[in-house]
């Protein structure tokens, strides 16, 4: 038994935007002599959209219309009806992202993403995508240690570390190659990020609008610009100014595990591996900083790998690879399905082990949610223990009704997501003191944390599996 | 490598086994206490033996991707003797399920109305297939008195794990249960001593229920000796083929938890009931 | 032809050839099962003294299946090299044992002896002869195999890697291959057990192996242990695999339960002739086991010492690299304890040899069956020390999917170390030249540390 799930992946970028269609295989495993078990098996990209300059109606500005048309004439040519479309994401990353009109730009794109298209939430879920395209997690699992990945683009250069497969850190930085724009006609500045004339103005190099375009100087930038880099790495002592290019303020890169190897996406990748480009070819500083990457002898010090992805490792991630599957033996009303961005009420170990504790942290924590209103979908997450017994599972049942009682009265419906393989017996227990009238959803075999959000996806497989994306904000 | 070395390592290799058993240190360190250490108490994805790994964090992550018995290290070419030993015990242990009976007072402590195939003898049982697929004259009689038809009957058979009987009181519930949610009520269960599947055949002929559902011990691996398997036919007969049975393997507590498969198993059912057939006719 | 004796003062008379084949097999729990074993130790002797007195031209013209009906018969029968059948044809039985131990009898004289046997011929021979007298027999008969290596030289001892996981995992898998090429596992054939039989699975291992052997320049043979046709999908497909698996039995009807025909396994051969990803000739891995085709009710009636022969004769067809005889895997009711598996071993590799395939052994055991580890460590060196080509190296002796115990990682070595043997040639070098061994054969201190791949490896690919 097979299904295939068509996935989109659209990148809205500082300079660049693509989009991806990718085929999800996801096919049943087990011998037929077991409970199923349904995993992605292949993952395939089946088109990919030229590399177009982001259309933009002023510097600052996304031209919603033009974006749509062009992301219109990729489902075209690639031959994908919207309704196709099954899972997959839409990412506005850089600079763009912080855009007065990003949430209409999504507005737009959102009839044409099919209606379980992830529109990304923040510079770390970014990252993480970026980092899977790229294949870091893939290469930190085959190594057996940890992988960071740099996706620097034209406005952004996210971090991401994975350990052995799994995401542990990711960071973002305000540093791209299209911060500092160049007329190449007229040997001009034209742009300068307000953060990057920071960053000179307190190095002491000249580079404002207007100034010609002077490489060595341009050199120095771009070498400061990596130095940034290295000190998010803690490579180089961190300066006074290093807190500002942080995209999001307070929210540092941490390294959990140091890096065993590091590699580098986005399109300044590109401009690291190979040397013999022209300084000024794209009229940015993309060229400049992969020069300044590629000769820095902190950053050298960490093992390098080559990307799977460059330029195209935030699409290809978004399109492919943020797709999880449930466990095989769930519940679920089907009538509830596709439902997004549920947010995440999870519980501690400890919390679970103890009924009493447990009810009263859904009680208590359900209050966070209370702005939503009442009947508002919120998603009890918790491990779960490993092979329960049956009695276990019914205490857990009728903790977890009687918990969200006052909800479940305003018609909210139960959604519980667990790591263990219980949410057969767990929703059916469920259904027994929910009464069979009563809308839940029951899945396991995800891994979520508090803060964090989920869409779930229509029935997949004969209806076997659900799909999943969990997004992460940020981590703990 | 001298004395000091060798003792020096002897002490590290033991203290890093005491360190991950449960037991409390001070009873389990050699030279301590009265008990030496339980070689059991870790599992195959913790045990680990490795002096010296090139990759440490890699080896353990990878390690818990399969229950093999990777990183156990060696003796010159042979095996470590804290290994050999927790393989040795696992093999007593899934011996012993093949090789000991189920305590007859634990079967009518279930409440199970209890029968018998036409072995009598373990190994007879063993060697007569044929024989463990039939029920004997006695257990005839007494299943047509109290085995009332029903829409679902359920047995029970050592099969060749007595050991798997654990997971039968996890396992019942969850299919009764079930079952309750697609309104269906089952009757009493049936235990058979010297039990191999096609025994349900004869039940299912016997009785004639919609649907027959049988769970038998399987025959163990290495420290699985807890390992059930649930065979379902839909109106079984003798001379159906294999095919005609549906089978949900595995279950156990290191497995499909036995809870989670009787969930599985009470919709297995209703599908059968619903579509009248079983086996491999039955899609997922 | 005298199908009658006295012994002991008690005359035993018997039905016909297959009779006496059947009884005067060695105690086997399959053959009482079947109903057709000596009822007595003294029976199983007079049918053993009825079988050594029949000449090699009875035992030819007896097949224990009809030619007519039978594709394995008539594969078996029209293979015989007729002027060398012609040449032993008035042998007794008794005479062609001797002739196979006899001193003077020099390896190329056994080869090109089997030539004109049939499988019932070398079955009755294996009857006549004790362990030792298998062992010795077997060592003369020396079968090279060629693939990407070559298996079955003298002084050389291949083992097969079985990573098996119960979920097919790939994580999983690979891990378990690393830490048997850690252990100097997988000269003969890297050869995963698929849970599932589809072609997406079987495609989905054999591209894991490829990319692991091609990173780290394995020199061996890989492949999927699926059905025939699935195998054969996947390659057509565009995977690559380096060997084409099948199970095999003694009778066209056995064949038939495995969903096989000789006309099949012909057209894998050709496939892998045109897409297959190994240098060949040999190309074919076939696995076979006493007691198979009682268990499909495929015996006719014969014994399961003489199916498994006549496996061997219907594999040697198809030029095979790999033949391995399963031999404590189907349990209790076919082998019953230690000292019936034992036997069954060196019969099987006996057997094999004699017919002239390349034969290995998976020494194994179930938790159901009164044998336990040490009995298959004995076995393993019985085999060895019987110029056995391969046996299995599986984790420390366990299976987890198959649930079933036999030779571990650990075994390779050892049984080289015992034996003054090699792994195959191009693998052993590679063992050096990854220093898992030294050259004089010392074990190093990465030998056993599977976590040595978990690293880039330079100048790869």
């Amino acid at each position: 038994m097979k299904d295939v799930l068509t996935s989109v992946g659209i990148d809205i970028g500082t300079t660049t935007s693509q989009v991806v269609f990718s085929h999800i295989t996801i096919e049943d495993l087990s011998s037929g002599f077991t409970v199923p078990r349904v995993e992605i098996v292949d993952k395939e990209i089946v088109y990919r959209g030229d590399i177009c300059f982001t259309p933009l109606t002023s510097p600052t500005t996304i031209d919603a219309v033009a974006l749509r048309d062009l992301v219109t004439r990729a489902y075209d040519q690639a031959g994908v009806a919207p309704g196709e479309v099954k899972t997959g994401a839409v990412v506005i990353t850089g600079e763009t992202a912080r855009k007065e009109n990003a949430a209409e730009v999504l507005a737009h794109l959102s009839d044409l993403a099919g209606d379980f298209v992830v529109a990304t939430a923040g510079p770390t879920l970014e990252s993480v995508i970026a980092g899977r395209g790229a294949g870091a997690d893939a290469a930190s699992k085959r190594l057996g240690s940890t992988v960071a990945n740099y996706d620097i683009g034209g406005g952004t250069s996210n971090f991401a570390l994975f350990d052995r497969g799994a995401p542990a850190s990711a960071g973002c930085l305000d540093i791209g190659g299209r911060l500092v724009r160049i007329d190449r006609a007229r040997g001009a500045i034209t742009y300068v990020a307000p953060k990057i004339a920071r960053l000179c103005n307190d190095a002491g190099i000249r580079c404002a609008v207007g100034d010609v375009a002077d490489l060595a100087r341009l050199r120095r930038v771009a070498r400061a610009m990596c130095d940034l880099l290295e000190m998010s790495l803690g490579l180089a002592p961190k300066s006074a100014f290093y807190p500002t290019i942080l995209t999001e303020p307070g929210h540092d890169v941490m390294l959990p595990k140091p890096i065993g190897h590091l590699m580098f996406s986005g399109g300044v990748a590109d401009c690291v591996r190979d040397a013999s480009r022209e300084p000024f070819a794209y009229g940015d500083l993309g060229v400049l900083l992969g020069a300044a990457i590629r000769d820095s002898a902190g950053l050298s010090r960490i093992p390098r790998l080559d990307a799977a992805e460059t330029i195209r490792a935030t699409v290809v991630g978004a399109g492919t690879h943020i797709t999880e599957l449930s466990g095989s033996t769930i519940e679920y009303d089907a009538s509830l399905l596709p439902i997004k961005n549920v947010p995440i009420l999870k519980l501690s170990r400890d919390e679970e082990a103890d009924p009493a504790a447990m009810g009263t942290s859904i009680r208590d924590r359900l209050g966070w949610f209370a702005a939503d209103g009442p009947a508002a979908p919120v998603a009890i997450a918790f491990a779960g223990p490993a092979s329960p017994t049956f009695a276990r599972v019914q205490e857990l049942a009728r903790v977890i009704v009687e918990a969200m009682a006052p909800r479940v009265a305003e018609g909210a419906p139960v959604i519980v997501v667990t790591e263990s393989d219980l949410a057969k017996v767990l929703g059916q227990s469920l259904r027994a003191h929910l009464g069979a009238r009563h809308g839940f959803i029951c899945i396991d075999g995800i891994a979520v944390e508090g803060g964090d959000y989920v869409d779930i996806g229509a029935p997949a497989a004969a209806g076997v599996v659900l799909p999943v994306v969990v997004k992460t904000l940020a981590f703990r | 490598m001298n004395e000091d070395d060798i003792a020096r390592l002897v002490r590290e290799v033991l203290a890093d086994i005491t360190a991950r058993n449960a037991v409390p240190a001070d009873a389990a360190s050699p030279g301590e206490g009265d008990e030496a250490p339980d070689v059991t108490a870790v599992t195959t994805r913790d045990e680990f033996h490795v002096p010296h790994p090139a990759n440490r964090e890699g080896y353990l992550a990878m390690k818990q991707s399969t229950v093999a018995r990777l990183g156990v290290w060696r003796a010159g070419p042979r095996y470590n003797t804290y290994s050999m030993l927790h393989f040795r015990a696992d093999h007593a242990t899934a011996q012993d399920a093949v090789f000991t009976d189920v305590d007859p007072g634990w079967v009518t402590g279930q409440g199970f109305i209890a029968g018998q195939s036409l072995c009598h003898s373990k190994d007879e049982f063993l060697t007569r297939p044929d024989l463990g697929r039939k029920l004997n004259d006695e257990t005839r009689d007494l299943f047509r008195r109290e085995l009332t038809r029903s829409t679902v009957t359920i047995m029970v058979g050592d099969g060749l794990s007595s050991s798997a009987m654990v997971n039968v009181p996890e396992i019942l519930p969850a299919v009764k249960q079930g079952l309750q949610g697609f309104g269906i009520e089952a009757g009493p269960v049936a235990y058979v001593k010297y039990c191999r599947v096609g025994a349900m055949d004869d039940v299912g002929q016997l009785i004639g229920s919609d649907v027959v559902l049988l769970l038998i011990g399987e025959r163990p691996g290495l420290a699985t000796g807890e390992s059930m398997s649930a065979y379902m036919a839909y109106q079984p007969r003798p001379d159906r083929p294999e095919s005609w049975r549906t089978v949900v393997s595995n279950i156990y507590r290191g497995g499909t938890p036995p809870a989670e498969a009787g969930a599985h198993i009470a919709t297995l059912l209703k599908r059968m009931l619903d579509e009248k057939i079983s086996g491999v006719d039955l899609k997922l | 032809m005298k199908l009658k004796t006295t012994l002991l003062g008690k005359t035993y008379a018997f039905r016909d050839i297959k009779d006496v084949l059947a009884k005067a097999n060695e105690v086997k729990s399959g053959d009482q099962l079947a109903g057709i074993a000596a009822e007595t130790a003294q029976e199983r002797v007079a049918a053993k003294v009825v079988l050594a007195d029949l000449l090699v031209g009875d035992v030819r013209n007896a097949p224990v299946v009809p030619y007519e009906d039978d594709e394995v018969t008539r594969i078996i029968q029209d293979d015989v090299n007729e002027r060398i059948y012609d040449s032993i044809k008035n042998m007794t039985m008794a005479e062609l044992r001797e002739y196979i131990l006899d001193d003077a009898t020099t390896t190329n004289d056994v080869r090109r002896l089997s030539r004109g046997l049939t499988s019932e011929v070398v079955a009755g021979v294996a009857k006549l002869m004790s362990n030792l007298d298998l062992m010795l027999g077997a060592k003369k008969c020396v079968v090279q195999a060629h693939c990407n290596t070559t298996i079955g030289g003298e002084g050389v001892f291949g083992t097969r890697l079985q990573p098996n996981h119960p979920t097919d995992d790939p994580d999983g898998v690979l891990a378990e291959v690393m830490e048997g090429l850690a252990y100097g596992v997988g000269d003969a054939v890297i050869g995963l057990n698929p849970v599932e039989d589809s072609v997406a699975n079987t495609t989905r291992i054999l591209d894991l192996f490829a990319d692991f052997q091609d990173t780290w320049n394995v020199p061996t043979q890989c492949c999927v242990l699926a059905h025939v046709t699935t195998q054969m999908a996947a390659i057509e497909a565009g995977a690559r695999s380096d060997l084409i698996f099948q199970s095999i039995a003694g009778s066209q009807l056995g064949n038939e339960a495995f969903a096989v025909t000789g006309r099949v396994l012909q057209d894998a051969r050709d496939l892998m002739a045109s897409r297959g990803g190994s240098t060949g000739p040999n190309v074919m891995y076939f696995e076979t086991g006493q007691g198979s085709e009682l268990s499909s009710n495929a015996h006719h009636g014969a014994d399961q010492v003489t199916m498994e022969a006549r496996c061997y004769g219907f594999a040697k067809r198809f030029q095979p690299f790999l033949v391995n005889t399963v031999v404590g895997f189907i349990g209790p009711e076919y082998l019953y304890d230690s000292t019936q598996v034992t036997r069954a071993g060196l019969e099987d590799h006996f057997m094999g040899k004699l017919t002239g395939v390349p034969m290995g052994c998976d020494a194994c055991y179930t938790n159901h069956t009164k044998a336990d580890q040490n009995d298959i460590e004995n076995l393993a060196v019985l085999l060895v020390a019987s110029g056995c080509n391969y046996v299995m190296g599986v984790p420390h002796g366990d299976d987890i999917m198959l649930m079933y115990q036999c030779t571990g990682y650990h075994e390779a070595e050892s049984l080289r170390a015992l034996f003054g043997k090699t792994a195959i040639p191009e693998f052993e070098k590679w063992m050096v030249d990854m220093e898992l061994i030294t050259p004089e054969r010392k074990l190093t201190d990465r030998f056993g540390d599977a976590s040595i791949f978990l690293t880039e490896r330079q100048g790869a690919r």
